[in-house]
Formats: structure tokens, sequence, C-alpha cells
């Protein structure tokens, strides 16, 4: 019995290693990149392609002072926070009241516009540039922060309209009921009951979509002309030529960049596994 | 979370969406103030700076926006005619010249003749005559454009061969090949020691291009080229045959780097900064690469090296890049004089200086590095695409170059190849002319 239980435990611990070990080499795949990035962020140009060593041995902390100056990093900053925030804010209430009308509301042609809806996830960016750019022009709004927050709640509205809409169709009718009796109307029931509940699949669109606009740049570059709107992306562009790269400062750069949205993904993390299996248990 | 933590989140979210949305409405253009689009990412502090000095010198104020990547750029220059929005200052990017072609056809740019043409063609003679051919369209030009020059070209380039003098040493080679024949002496030279012989950024189509079309000129004759062209001579021609043989003996010799078709051209730059190889071809914007890279590098430019020693070993050059005028434009004569401004003598210099570009004004050259002025010795003898009357059909084209790059890799030979090419030819030409 003994004999038994000692192989038992010695198969158990044998597989717990091996998914360890596993798990270790899918972290160090994904950490190291961001690894390699930071330690090129801090050599030089000239050491970045002839010094292999993990640790560079001079360190060049100049390139991101350089990098944050030269890039115009302050004004660019401020403008994808606005952005960032501005959309992501729009997504989760045109998102969230269309997935609970989608689901919950029962109107004329409701499946024909919901899979409009997700049919426009099919259609890739690039491809409707040209009509988008000569539509925000006929409307004034090329070259402003609204055109260009407009579209990107626009870009986000798909998935998320289908994650949440998910999510609310296995939000037990119980509780919808139990809200109607205690004299809520069917906004107060979006506000008190749905958006609560729908909280880590809200966290899963929060986060994809920061993540989404916070490293868009093109249709940024589309719709808008002044640098003193353009997103904290353009910033990266100027150490990006199109023949010579600054790749330390770009490094540097790319830091900046990064950690924002490291923040926000740490914040939001424990809702996301939980978002990413929504609908298994609501209410 | 509280409910009074909710509501400060939410009211400074609301604030934030507040002033996205409403905080900017559309910035009016000041009345008088040129606009250029560009997309040369590390021209823009000095193309600002020269804004600064216009404004001191005339009052008039200029705006540069630059947009980056060039994909970008492209969509944006191509949205922004169907919107009729376009600059008063703006480029076309492309290798040939159907897009240009149709902005002009579609009135989108201006026909720069006379100004050019003006004081006894006093601008057009003080720039390179090559790069200004690069915006001209000639009589009975194939895009059907009435004759004249129809964009300003900024700076000039070409396409050369570069070699290491360090490690030329080290192989025993005392001289820079000039044939075909010394070239492979100096590869069999540099393998015996160990020393990749030749790099380029062949993982780019058009470096292919660029390379095998300098051969083709070499060994045919341009005309003989165009012939091919316009389906006049076959692919399978003897002497296309010797143009996909070159290839297929450098490969044959090992001159090739590792892996060189699946380098794109900044990373093949990196394998030459960094001394992996001692031959490289590239063109005249790699002298900042280099020095960048690795500024104790000690190289030298020169024409790749001739097959045909009767016929001269041209490369592709031009103009780097144009600016074109808005022919809709409101501010075109302010455009005109601005643009005209800055390909003189003074401003060249100041763009030389700070971001190492060929001058196209002649007068600027005075005062450039060596490697430079080889670079832009070359222009006296260059070609491109953009100049020659006619131009091959790019199905046709991609096919003959993704050819090359599978003699390289050894999935194919120069017969099969051509043969293979001239079935797409014709079927081409089929498609042409129903």
């Amino acid at each position: 019995m003994k004999l038994f239980r000692n192989r038992y435990i010695a198969e158990l611990a044998a597989k717990n290693a091996v998914v360890h070990v596993f798990l270790m080499i899918v972290t160090v795949s994904c950490l190291f990149p961001i690894f390699w990035m930071v330690r090129s962020s801090l050599m030089t140009n000239a050491t970045i392609f002839t010094d292999q060593s993990l640790f560079p041995k001079e360190v060049h902390w100049q390139n991101y002072l350089e990098a944050w100056t030269k890039g115009n990093f302050a004004v660019y900053c401020l403008n994808s926070i606005i952005y960032t925030v501005s959309v992501v804010f729009g997504i989760v209430v045109v998102a969230s009241m269309a997935a609970f009308a989608f689901s919950r509301l029962h109107f004329w042609g409701r499946d024909v516009i919901f899979y409009m809806f997700v049919a426009a996830m099919m259609i890739p960016l690039p491809g409707s540039f040209v009509p988008l750019f000569v539509m925000m022009n006929k409307m004034h709004l090329i070259n402003t922060r609204l055109g260009y927050i407009l579209c990107m709640i626009n870009v986000g509205l798909s998935l998320s309209i289908l994650l949440l809409k998910t999510f609310f169709d296995k939000m037990p009718s119980d509780l919808e009921d139990a809200a109607r009796i205690d004299g809520c109307n069917r906004l107060q029931i979006w506000w008190h009951v749905a958006l609560p509940l729908a909280r880590p699949a809200l966290a899963v669109v929060v986060i994809y979509n920061s993540l989404n606009v916070w490293n868009e740049y093109i249709l940024a570059s589309l719709l808008l002309n002044d640098k003193d709107l353009m997103p904290l992306q353009k910033g990266l562009m100027v150490f990006n030529g199109a023949y010579l790269t600054d790749y330390p400062v770009l490094m540097a750069g790319l830091t900046m960049t990064a950690l924002p949205i490291i923040v926000v993904y740490l914040m939001m993390q424990k809702h996301i596994v939980k978002g990413l299996s929504s609908g298994a248990i609501v209410g | 979370m509280c409910p009074d933590r909710i509501k400060i989140s939410l009211l400074i979210i609301c604030g934030i969406f507040c002033s996205g949305v409403l905080g900017c409405s559309q910035p009016k253009k000041p009345s008088g103030q040129i606009e250029v689009w560009h997309w040369m990412t590390d021209r823009q502090d000095a193309f600002e700076a020269l804004a600064r000095k216009y404004e001191a010198e005339t009052g008039i104020k200029v705006k540069f926006d630059l947009f980056a990547p060039s994909d970008a750029y492209t969509q944006k220059i191509i949205a922004a005619a169907q919107a009729d929005v376009l600059p008063d200052v703006y480029g076309i990017l492309e290798e040939k010249k159907p897009v240009l072609a149709s902005f002009i056809k579609a009135g989108f740019v201006a026909d720069l003749t006379e100004e050019f043409r003006a004081d006894n063609g006093a601008w057009e003679t003080g720039l390179f005559a090559k790069a200004v051919d690069v915006n001209r369209f000639v009589a009975g030009n194939i895009n059907g454009i009435r004759p004249g020059i129809y964009g300003v070209p900024l700076d000039i380039g070409s396409e050369q061969m570069l070699y290491n003098r360090a490690l030329l040493k080290k192989a025993g080679i005392t001289k820079v090949p000039v044939t075909f024949a010394e070239w492979l002496a100096a590869v069999d030279a540099l393998r015996r020691v160990g020393i990749a012989p030749f790099v380029s950024g062949f993982g780019e189509l058009w470096m292919i291009d660029c390379f095998t079309s300098n051969y083709a000129f070499n060994i045919m004759g341009e005309q003989k080229v165009f012939a091919t062209f316009r389906g006049d001579v076959k692919y399978t021609d003897p002497d296309w045959i010797r143009v996909l043989e070159v290839v297929r003996i450098l490969r044959d010799k090992g001159a090739f780097i590792d892996g060189i078709v699946t380098k794109g051209n900044k990373v093949a730059e990196q394998d030459f900064a960094l001394e992996r190889a001692a031959f490289a071809f590239n063109g005249a914007w790699s002298v900042n690469v280099y020095r960048s890279m690795n500024p104790g590098l000690d190289y030298g430019v020169a024409p790749l090296p001739a097959l045909n020693p009767l016929s001269p070993m041209v490369s592709w050059g031009g103009a780097e890049s144009s600016f074109v005028i808005n022919n809709a434009s409101v501010n075109k004569g302010k455009a005109v004089a601005f643009v005209k401004w800055l390909t003189a003598r003074e401003q060249q210099v100041f763009l030389f200086m700070k971001v190492n570009s060929l001058p196209v004004n002649r007068d600027a050259m005075a005062d450039i590095p060596k490697n430079l002025a080889d670079f832009a010795k070359a222009m006296e003898s260059s070609t491109h695409p953009k100049i020659w009357p006619v131009s091959e059909d790019p199905v046709v084209s991609e096919a003959f170059l993704k050819g090359i790059q599978s003699i390289i890799i050894g999935e194919s030979t120069p017969s099969a190849v051509a043969a293979e090419v001239q079935k797409i030819k014709d079927r081409q030409m089929q498609k042409a002319k129903h």
C-alpha cells in the first residue's frame, strides 16, 4: 500500500514537474522579449549589435530622457490617455447597452442587426480607410479628437458586443424579473443588475480595447494631421526612419509606452480569467 | 469599491471623455500657410528648422506634417485625394509612375515645366538632370500625360557596390574588382579565409530588381531590355539566361551570405556594418546607417563588376524623394517658391549636414565626404524605372524576381525560371489584348 502511495506521489510529482517546466519555458519565452527590450534601451547604437551579453556593460539611462524629449512624449502621452479613456468609456457604455438589448429585448430584425455587427469584425480596418476618410471629411471630423474617438469606438464595438451578449444571454431571467418587481425599468435593470454582474466580461472588454487604442497608430495618422493631436505611438516613429533606426532610443520609447498598459493589465488581471470563462455561472 | 469611489472614478472618466470629445474642434488652417505632407521620419526636425528659417526670411509660415510608415502615408494621400483635401505640397511614394500619372490626370498635381524653365532654365540646370527626369513625362509617354515636369526632386541617390577594405586586405585582395571574373576571384579568396563575400537585402524584391536590371543593361543594353518589356524579345533569349546565370554562378561560388533571400535591407545593412560580409549592394542612404552602427567602418564605393566590358555598368539612381505641388491649392505660387527655395544650395547643404541626404543641387556637392561623393558620381551613368519609356507588367516582374530568389536557394535553374517567366509574360500579354 505504502509502495503504491509512494509511486502515486512520485508520478504526481513527475507530472507536476513537467507542467512546471513547460510553464517556465512559456513564461521565459513571453518575458524574454520584454527583458531584451529593456536591456537594449540601455545601450548605444554602436554596442547594441556588437554586445550580445545579457546585461549591458555600460548603462545609458539618457536614452530615456532623449526618447521623452525628442519623441515629444509628454504631449503624445496625454493624448493617448485621453483617447484610451474616452474610447474605452464609449465602448463600455455603447457595447453594454447594445449587448443588453440584443440579449434581453425582443425587437424586429434583432438577429440580423446583431450578425451585421459580428460580420463587421471580418472587415480589415485598412480596407475601409478611404471611405472612412471621405465620410469623416464630409462630417468635418478630420483632424479632430472627436473624429478619431468615434472611429475607434466603432472599431472596438463588434467584439465587445459579442463578448457581453454571450454573458448577458446566460444571466438568469429571474434576476431581471426580481428587479422589475422592485420597480426597475429597463435602463435601471441594465445599470443596477446587468452591469455589476458583467464585471468580469467588462474587464476583458476594458483591457482588450485599452491595448487596442493604446497601440493604435495607423488610423490616427489617417484621420489626424496636427502632431499635437497624435497618440503616443507617433513619438516612436521619430526613431524608426525609413532607412535609419535609432534602436536604443526606440527601445527606451517602447519601454515607456508599454509600462502604462502593463499596469492596466495587472490591475484588471484578476477579472480577466473570470471574464474569459464568463457565462459559466452568472448571478 | 465603495459607491463614493465609483462616483469619483466615473466623474474623472466622464471629464476625460468630455475633454476628448468636445475639447477640440477642427483646427482652422491659417490663410497663406503652406502645408507639406511627407513620410521621412528622420527629417522632420530638419524640415521644421528650415520652415522656421523660411518664415523668418519671407514671413510665410510652413507646416510639415509627418505620416509614417510609408504604407500609412500612401493610404492617407490616396484618401485625401478622393476627399479633395490634399495639402499644398506632398510626395507620392511609388517605384514607377502609374500613381503619379493618375494624380496628374485627376488634376491633383501642378505642371512645373514653366517654373523650371524660367530665367533660361536656371532652376532645372542647377539640379542633377537624372533627378529632374524622374518627375518628367516625355512626349509619347505610355501614361498619356502631357509632356512636362511634375515634381521637384529633393535629394538624389544611387545603388552601388560597397566593399570593406579591411576584409579585402585580410583575404589578400589588393584591387577592387572591376570585372565579373575579378569579382569571382575575390569571392574565392574571401571564402578561403572564411569571410562571407556578399550581402544585400534580397528578401526585398526591389533590391533584386535593382541588382539584376544593372546586369541586364550591362549584358544586352537598355533597348533590348525595353524590347523584352514590350514583348518583342523573349525571356528565354540567351541574354536573359546570362542575366540569370550571374545569380546562379554567384550562388555556386558561395558568394551570397547565408539566408540572403530572407534578409530585409535593414538586416543586410547590419551584416555589412558589423563586418560579417566583405561586399554589399546598397543605396546612398546606407552611409548614414553604417555610420550610426559602426562609426569606424572602413569601406569604399564602386559600381558592380561588369560582365560585359564593352557596355557601361549603369545603376539605379535619380531622385531619392520628390515633392509635387497641389494643382488645386490656393497657395500654389507660394508652394512652388518654397520648394524652389528648398532645392537651393544653402538649404541642400543644411539638409546634408543634418540628415546626410545627397544634395540634388549640383553646387552643393563641393563639401560632401568621399563615400557620398562616389554615390553622387554614379548619377551621371544612372537609370531608373521611372524614366524608362516602358515598364514591365508587375505580375511578370514579380515572377522574374521570385524566380531569382528560387535560383539563389537552389530550387530552380536559370532556364526553368526563364521559361516560367515567359509563360506568364505570354499570358499577361494575351490578357492585355483582350
